[in-house]
């Protein structure tokens, strides 16, 4: 495919401050092109190299083959749009007159609108769905209207490539979902090629074809999200761990960046054994993990949710083959953890045939002296698949287990073993 | 179908208010200029002790008649009045074209033709004509020279400190002025003071007034200032991007440096020639912008030609008043402008109502 724009070595600075360094990248005819990185990491310069509004240090910038040195302001205006971030517009302009502004650089000196002028503003309202709005100044319209009519601004120069700086943000989601949809109808209608800086990683994976990665103003990675969105290059980019998964919905790569736990594993206070399932387990997890404690889970199917937070929280847990019983094998490991363990928590999962063996695992635990601490915000009686073993596995644990409500809870009774397990 | 008619005939009613706000304003200034010819210290209308002109006289000599009228009639309406009701005009249309241009250019409500040094430069300049020997040589047009020189060349004084990388960012640029503006009024307070017996001749300079009046006066200042202000109204849609802020203006096309600097030189030109003939009248370069935007918008296309006119009829209204009221003396127009403007200005902002932008 033939390519729009190329970007070849550019590097720019401020005074001795590197702000970009070497960025080569090409974007060919109706692509969608995300930047994304963290503050500071270049990408708003790297707009305005674009668009020339800064000149870069050294490396050329191509459209269609031309270098953009070539060209003069009104040339350039004529092929890069631009939507800045949150613009601001002092003046009392009508939308109408804002919109009809994009045709400076196509009415000459000496010429008066024309026809052809109003049929381009007309065009650019109507796909942007700001025509009703037209007599309205700028500062009576929303934040999302506001948006809406930058673009129809930019759409007015007819351009070949539109640069957006962070477009959706301070947009309620109802707007970025909206201003989003519109850039991607200008993108696949139009074919005008499309370079928009994104913070939100899942809005940049659901619309863009590729995905520019940058960090300390070099480009880090460069492809389609599922390459670029790893959970590794996210940790390495943003110091965030992350889950990518599918959307369920849009099939779109769907990142959860979540902060990760603050161990401090070299003054582990106790270890504590979870047996948990179905998601139930995850929170605590990560509350425990923060507030020093070694963690360890199982038996847990592969793909249970519980089961992908332990791996990526790198715990030592016991997994099983996805919808099968609990194997003697497993159930032995999953005895040996817990002989390491100094606590035992049971989480409230559903129980079924196949999990049943983790409740006998806790009550021997249990039976050896062993400090167990059972989570009961739903009762058994909804979460026994099991013809009533679990409810009677539950009733005898019940007994002489601490009994609590919630992951807080649980954190706290855990707190307070510890002190009489320590005081041993 | 209906949507294009909407955008179309949107513009179409648009420009016709623009033209019909033009056309009301031309007519205005032209009753004006015609009715302040009958106004002075001679009459018709007007304080006069002894004998008055009478109206019929003014309408002969004026739409050439004839008519059997003493000769002195004829010198004060053509000789005297007209030239000084014109060059009101000529100076009033230069300053407040060339004040909403700045304050286009520099985003920014307190703007007029001299915030970046061009009073205080044209004041030196004023004031360094009257130790000049050759006066005499070259008549009275010594100090509008040398006024006009003092004011261009600070202007580009200014733009050249404020100019880092090839660019001169407004800001910088309203600093640089206040800085040398603050020293070059320095300046003129050191030459006055030495001034002796010229310190009234140049004082009066200095508060502005239209005095200078002549048809010569009037037929140097009116192709500079008509020129000039033509080729300002071609920059009508660059001051609208401009308005948006340098960025954005840059990303609708326009080459803001070179644009600015333009307009800094037009203005300079046409307000420089207006200030060497008038000295610093105030006020009609802040006030009359701002009036005509909150009646006809922010956009420039048709901002400048309403500034342009009111202007022109503001200013040579204020002088008729300025040159009458206490006949036979004069107060300089100047005063009366700053007089008027400042309670006015004060009112505005007090209204509530957006007064920029």
């Amino acid at each position: 495919m033939r390519l729009r724009l190329e970007v070849r070595g550019v590097s720019f600075s401020y005074e001795s401050t590197p702000i970009l360094e070497d960025a080569t990248f090409s974007v060919e005819q109706c692509e969608f092109l995300g930047v994304m990185g963290p503050n500071g990491s270049g990408k708003t310069t790297l707009l305005r190299c674009m668009c020339r509004v800064l000149e870069p240090r050294v490396g050329t910038i191509l459209i269609d083959g031309r270098d953009l040195r070539r060209f003069s302001r009104s040339e350039v205006a004529k092929s890069v749009g631009v939507v800045p971030q949150s613009p601001v517009v002092d003046a009392a302009f009508t939308v109408f007159e804002i919109v009809l502004m994009g045709r400076t650089s196509r009415i000459g000196r000496f010429e008066a609108e024309s026809a052809k002028d109003l049929e381009a503003v007309e065009e650019a309202m109507k796909m942007t769905d700001t025509l009703h709005l037209s007599d309205r100044t700028f500062d009576e319209l929303s934040g999302g209207e506001r948006q809406r009519v930058i673009i129809a601004r930019a759409l007015a120069q007819e351009p070949k490539v539109l640069l957006l700086d962070e477009p959706t943000v301070h947009l309620d989601i109802k707007y970025q979902l909206e201003v989003l949809e519109l850039i991607e109808k200008l993108n696949k209608q139009k074919g005008i090629v499309i370079v928009a800086v994104f913070h939100d990683l899942n809005l940049a994976s659901q619309h863009c074809d590729r995905i520019i990665l940058l960090h300390n103003g070099r480009i880090e990675a460069i492809g389609p999200p599922e390459q670029v969105l790893t959970p590794e290059s996210i940790r390495r980019i943003y110091g965030v761990d992350a889950v990518v998964k599918r959307h369920p919905v849009t099939n779109a790569l769907h990142v959860a960046p979540y902060l990760p736990p603050k161990r401090n594993s070299l003054n582990s206070r106790a270890t504590v054994h979870l047996v948990c399932g179905g998601g139930s387990g995850s929170v605590l997890m990560k509350l425990l993990l923060e507030s020093s404690m070694k963690v360890t889970a199982g038996v847990l199917n592969v793909l249970d949710t519980d089961y992908e937070t332990a791996r990526s929280l790198d715990l030592s847990v016991v997994g099983e083959i996805p919808f099968s019983m609990i194997t003697e094998e497993s159930f032995a490991a999953n005895v040996a953890l817990i002989k390491h363990s100094d606590i035992v928590v049971l989480t409230d999962f559903p129980v079924g045939p196949g999990n049943l063996r983790n409740l006998q695992a806790v009550e021997e635990a249990l039976e050896k002296g062993r400090p167990v601490v059972v989570i009961e915000s739903t009762p058994v009686q909804h979460r026994d698949f099991t013809g009533g073993i679990a409810a009677e596995y539950m009733a005898r644990l019940r007994k002489s287990a601490v009994v609590v409500r919630s992951a807080k809870e649980c954190l706290q009774a855990i707190m307070n073993l510890q002190a009489v397990v320590k005081g041993h | 179908m209906t949507a294009e008619k909407t955008i179309v005939s949107c513009f179409e009613r648009k420009r016709h208010g623009w033209k019909l706000t033009t056309i009301a304003l031309s007519i205005a200034l032209t009753l004006t200029i015609f009715l302040t010819t009958l106004i002075g210290s001679t009459g018709p209308i007007g304080p006069s002790s002894g004998e008055k002109i009478p109206l019929q006289a003014v309408l002969d000599i004026l739409f050439g008649k004839g008519g059997n009228w003493p000769e002195n009639f004829r010198a004060i309406i053509m000789d005297i009045r007209l030239p000084r009701i014109l060059l009101g005009v000529l100076v009033g249309c230069s300053l407040a074209v060339s004040g909403a241009t700045m304050q286009g250019v520099f985003k920014n409500p307190m703007a007029d033709p001299y915030i970046i040094g061009l009073s205080a430069g044209a004041a030196v300049g004023a004031s360094v004509s009257t130790f000049l020997p050759l006066q005499q040589d070259i008549g009275i047009y010594a100090l509008p020279l040398l006024a006009f020189i003092g004011a261009t060349l600070t202007v580009f004084l200014v733009y050249q400190i404020a100019k880092s990388r090839g660019r001169a960012r407004v800001e910088t640029l309203l600093l640089s002025g206040i800085a040398v503006g603050s020293f070059l009024a320095a300046v003129t307070s050191f030459l006055l003071y030495l001034s002796g017996q010229q310190f009234r001749f140049l004082f009066f300079w200095l508060l502005g007034g239209l005095w200078m009046a002549s048809w010569k006066v009037v037929l140097i200042v009116s192709p500079i200032v008509s020129i000039g202000t033509v080729l300002l109204q071609l920059f009508a849609r660059d001051l609208n991007a401009m308005l948006m802020g340098e960025e954005q203006a840059i990303h609708l096309g326009i080459d803001v440096e070179t644009v600015k600097k333009i307009l800094l030189a037009l203005t300079s030109l046409v307000a420089g020639t207006a200030v060497a003939f008038s000295g610093i009248i105030g006020f009609v370069g802040l006030i009359i912008p701002h009036i005509m935007r909150l009646r006809v918008g922010p956009n420039h296309s048709v901002l400048l030609p309403a500034s342009t006119l009111a202007g022109g009829l503001f200013l040579t209204s204020v002088d008729t008043v300025a040159r009458t009221i206490i006949a036979p003396t004069e107060i300089p127009v100047g005063v009366l402008t700053a007089l008027c403007g400042a309670p006015f200005f004060a009112y505005l902002l007090r209204k509530g109502r957006r007064v920029w932008l």
